[in-house]
């Protein structure tokens, strides 16, 4: 019954489960930060970003991933609007 | 030409041993002389995979210390005169061996061998370095689990950190009505996360109690799916291309109806 309602209903199996976390745990294995230095360098690069341009610190998107074997730190940033430069 | 290969996991109870003791006689069925050498120094088991255990006088510590001869420490399969087993030593630890020396004596080895299986034991530690030592290449053993995954990809960081050219993945305790209600992570899945080129699928099954009950690889069973899976892993490392995968073959509703209307090959093909 229960393979039943999955297949009607679409619920995936757990292997989707095992496999997100392991993505995360090789990540961190690999890059051994810790989530509190991690933050601290989502905040520094938010920091020099928004000298440049405008941009929502709560729409910002920064994290560790991993494709065949190589990792890559992806961040999604939505810009405002370019900031008038002084001067 | 002969090659030293290192069969290693990071993680316990994957099937290390297990795989050793069958690339062993699918090696050695296919006509080459294989040795398989039994690294897990103070906790050995290879011997009672290959029912060999009573005929243990002398290990490889034995050989390192010049207590014997190495010849006198090579135990002969019961069934095929082409492959012997190196035993570990049982009452003393990994540290009392050192990676000279057994790169030593796997160059010793090789010059009597065609293939030097080396069954690794478990963790990254001191048995770990003593075992790649002297091996040209490794086979990792790992299973469609979040664990082995996990330390899998350690000890590939460590293969590549000792020098030895890009390993290969045996997939052990594989099941495909797992897989194919989504339970399971495929061949896919971690071929992308460890991204390194397979060499065998090993499906999951009940023989291999069995066989290790009867200390008799179930790669001498010409019967044997799981035997034929690591004859196909044999294959594949003497360069024979592009020999299947087993378990493959899908396994559901309108795939069983196909097969049964002939549509698509069957299962016994596996």
């Amino acid at each position: 019954m229960h393979q039943l309602m999955r297949r009607f209903f679409g619920t995936q199996g757990s292997k989707n489960d095992a496999k997100s976390r392991l993505k995360l745990l090789l990540v961190h294995d690999a890059i051994d930060l810790t989530p509190a230095e991690m933050e601290a360098m989502k905040a520094e690069v938010i920091e020099v970003m928004s000298k440049y341009i405008s941009l929502d610190r709560s729409e910002v998107d920064f994290r560790l991933e991993r494709h065949e074997g190589e990792i890559a730190l992806v961040s999604n940033v939505p810009v405002r609007r370019v900031t008038a430069r002084a001067g | 030409m002969s090659e030293c290969i290192v069969i290693t996991s990071g993680k316990g109870g994957v099937g290390k041993t297990t795989t050793s003791a069958n690339l062993g006689v699918s090696l050695a069925q296919l006509g080459h002389r294989v040795v398989v050498m039994d690294a897990d120094i103070g906790l050995r088991n290879l011997d009672v995979i290959m029912g060999l255990e009573n005929r243990i006088v002398y290990d490889l510590v034995h050989v390192i210390e010049g207590e014997c001869r190495l010849k006198q420490a090579l135990i002969r399969d019961k069934r095929l005169d082409n492959l012997y087993l190196l035993p570990a030593a049982q009452t003393r630890d990994k540290n009392c061996v050192t990676p000279e020396q057994m790169r030593d004596l796997v160059k010793q080895l090789k010059e009597e061998f065609d293939y030097v299986l080396v069954d690794c034991p478990a963790g990254i530690e001191q048995g770990f370095r003593n075992s790649v030592a002297g091996a040209d290449r490794a086979i990792i053993v790992t299973t469609p689990e979040v664990s082995a995954i996990r330390d899998a990809d350690r000890i590939i960081g460590l293969v590549e950190a000792a020098e030895l050219p890009e390993p290969t993945l045996v997939i052990n305790r594989f099941r495909q009505k797992m897989v194919d209600r989504g339970d399971m992570l495929d061949k896919a899945d971690i071929l992308e996360i460890l991204a390194i080129p397979l060499v065998g699928i090993i499906p999951d099954h009940e023989e291999i109690i069995v066989s290790a009950n009867r200390g008799i690889p179930v790669a001498y069973d010409p019967e044997s799916v799981v035997g034929e899976a690591y004859r196909r892993v044999a294959r594949r490392l003497t360069g024979e291309p592009e020999v299947p995968f087993i378990a493959e073959q899908p396994t559901g509703f309108w795939s069983n109806i196909k097969r049964w209307m002939g549509m698509s090959p069957a299962a016994g093909a596996v």
